[in-house]
């Protein structure tokens, strides 16, 4: 019956390829838009879930976390180092890291802080930053890749990108990271200190920009002992002012996780724009596939009464048709799941710049509920078919 | 043996065949001669199972097939009856082995196939598309997937109706042949191939009613 099935199915393969790809389509693209929405949702949470707190200049709490996290917009400000010694000094702190961005790589970002900072990350080449070294740069695999970058090469950052003033100290290229596909990939990380000394001895026309770089960090990267401290330090320097040099500073503390959430709070909606649309073309794909299967048993209708009449009984030609449409109906949802996880790996690259790094071996229960749903479409209407087929026996016609 | 008994038809439209007492011996030949509309075609069907008798009964080696459940009379069918259709029944899209192939979703023997088509002269045919066929070929392939799975009895309508007259000799020759020893029921209008059965039964004279056709022709 199997290769009946199939002769039959290779007889109707004009019409059997487009059936195929209305299902890979609208089953695709649900599949893929829960997915990605998911696994962004989920990566930019964990992400933002790292660290307790971000403590960091006043202004806006979303800059600041956006800035730290996925290095995106540029710092809110510049606050003392004095705060990063004190939260050191802090019983309640497990984890202090200092973070400044300043100048640029051809236009890639060049951050400063401490070998902590890249704990999580592995270097394709070479090795990681030395805190008690200075001068070294370890570079995302994007800034390896698109400038030929190799270990050992001297790099010289500028204060700005497109300019062509750089700094005349350069850095030695010491590791380059593996590909994240994150914002990671896109930075050039050195020695805090070593961004310090760079501006300190920068030219005589950058003396006033010098003097506010000389120990100064755009924000702290803290983890605290437990949820409850991490509370407390926020409460405690949220809001706080400190003086440096008769120069007041206002800080703010925030716990990126909730920062995120509101971000993607305002993002849900878009998410839910989304899921609409994609329930939209679901619907309509279950009209078409339902439309197209049942046109394609009325068409059968002259090919069953003539196996009826040869002797074959409704039994086998209902399971040889049901055979034919489950066939159609897994290959296409297979197909489907398929094409949503190479669409997947084609939108790492774009969804990287958040920081989310899409896994294709990531799935949803719902997204094989949906897939389970796609299959039973293009089942259901010829076993509706069939029902009424086997009541109303097309030999008597 | 099949014997016919008191069995008449009805349509849905009302017209009505009544069928005189008839009895075909087992491996004999028999050719149904007769105006179109005389019920020749109904009989046949009646016989595969196709449709039933609105009253009387056809009994086929002592079981009443009348009284058969529809699916007692598929697997008759498919089993001992190579049923012969005027317009071929094939599958214009499937090859010549894919029609045949069709019967072992039932799970019949088609391992005669390739003898069966050699005899007919249409083995080098056994890949090609049925649409791609002359009449007579197909009417050979028809013969083919009825004859292949050895049945006791064969039916043909109009075996020929679609041929001229040299190639339906041929096909009715052939058909003669390999249906040798298995009870053959024919129906045909065409008297010239008379030559080639052992009986001829008028169908005329062996049906009475409302038939319609025949009615309005007078009859033959």
């Amino acid at each position: 019956m199997l290769m009946f099935a199939l002769k039959n199915m290779a007889i109707k393969r004009v019409q059997i390829i487009l059936i195929v790809l209305s299902i890979v389509i609208s089953a695709g693209i649900g599949v893929l838009a829960f997915n990605v929405a998911q696994q962004v949702d989920d990566g930019i949470t964990d992400n933002a879930g790292y660290y307790s707190l971000i403590v960091g200049p006043a202004g806006s709490s979303t800059q600041l976390a956006m800035n730290t996290m996925y290095f995106a917009e540029e710092p809110v400000g510049t606050i003392p180092y004095e705060v990063v010694s004190d939260l050191q000094r802090d019983q309640r702190v497990i984890q202090v890291i200092p973070f400044a961005m300043a100048d640029n790589y051809n236009g890639y970002g060049v951050v400063g802080t401490t070998a902590d900072f890249l704990s999580t990350k592995a270097v394709a080449a070479g090795v990681m930053l030395a805190d008690g070294e200075s001068m070294q740069a370890v570079v995302g695999a994007n800034v390896a890749k698109y400038n030929g970058l190799q270990v050992g090469d001297v790099i010289y950052t500028s204060h700005s990108a497109g300019s062509s003033e750089t700094h005349t100290q350069g850095l030695t290229v010491v590791g380059i990271l593996q590909e994240s596909h994150s914002s990671f990939d896109n930075i050039v990380f050195t020695q805090l200190h070593t961004l310090w000394e760079m501006h300190d001895h920068g030219g005589e026309e950058h003396e006033e920009e010098h003097d506010h770089a000389h120990k100064t960090v755009c924000a702290v990267l803290v983890n605290a002992k437990n949820p409850g401290l991490a509370m407390q330090l926020v409460n405690e320097y949220h809001g706080k002012i400190i003086t440096e040099e008769g120069k007041s500073h206002t800080l703010q503390a925030i716990e990126p996780m909730a920062v995120v959430r509101d971000v993607l709070n305002d993002a849900d909606n878009t998410k839910y724009i989304v899921f609409v649309l994609c329930a939209v073309i679901l619907v309509m794909n279950i009209m078409i596939i339902s439309i197209i299967t049942l046109l394609n048993m009325y068409h059968s209708a002259k090919e069953i009464s003539l196996m009826r009449l040869i002797g074959i009984s409704m039994k086998r030609i209902n399971l040889l048709y049901i055979l034919q449409n489950g066939m159609i109906g897994l290959l296409s949802t297979l197909l489907a799941f398929c094409v949503s996880r190479a669409c997947l790996l084609l939108m790492n690259d774009y969804v990287s710049s958040m920081g989310v790094v899409l896994n294709m071996s990531k799935v949803y229960p719902a997204e094989l509920l949906i897939l389970l749903g796609v299959f039973l479409i293009s089942v259901l209407p010829t076993m509706i078919w069939t029902y009424f087929m086997a009541r109303k026996d097309s030999i008597h016609e | 043996m099949i014997e016919i008994k008191g069995i008449s038809k009805q349509f849905q439209n009302e017209t009505e065949i009544d069928y005189r007492d008839m009895t075909f011996e087992s491996g004999r030949s028999y050719m149904l001669l007769g105006a179109s509309g005389c019920g020749k075609s109904t009989l046949l069907n009646m016989i595969a199972g196709i449709l039933s008798p609105t009253k009387g009964s056809i009994t086929i080696d002592g079981r009443d097939m009348s009284a058969a459940t529809q699916k007692e009379r598929d697997r008759f069918r498919i089993e001992r009856i190579g049923y012969i259709f005027q317009d071929f029944k094939l599958i214009n899209d499937m090859t010549v082995a894919d029609n045949i192939g069709i019967l072992r979703l039932e799970g019949v023997d088609i391992s005669g196939m390739d003898e069966m088509l050699k005899h007919l002269a249409i083995y080098e045919k056994k890949n090609a598309r049925v649409k791609h066929l002359s009449g007579g070929q197909k009417q050979r392939v028809a013969i083919a997937r009825a004859l292949v799975k050895r049945p006791d009895i064969i039916l043909a309508d109009e075996p020929t109706g679609n041929l001229n007259f040299a190639i339906g000799e041929q096909v009715m020759r052939e058909l003669c042949e390999v249906s040798r020893g298995k009870t053959l029921i024919a129906v045909t209008h065409d008297d010239r191939l008379a030559k080639y059965f052992d009986v001829i039964i008028d169908m005329n004279e062996m049906t009475s009613g409302m038939r319609d056709t025949v009615s309005e022709q007078g009859g033959v």
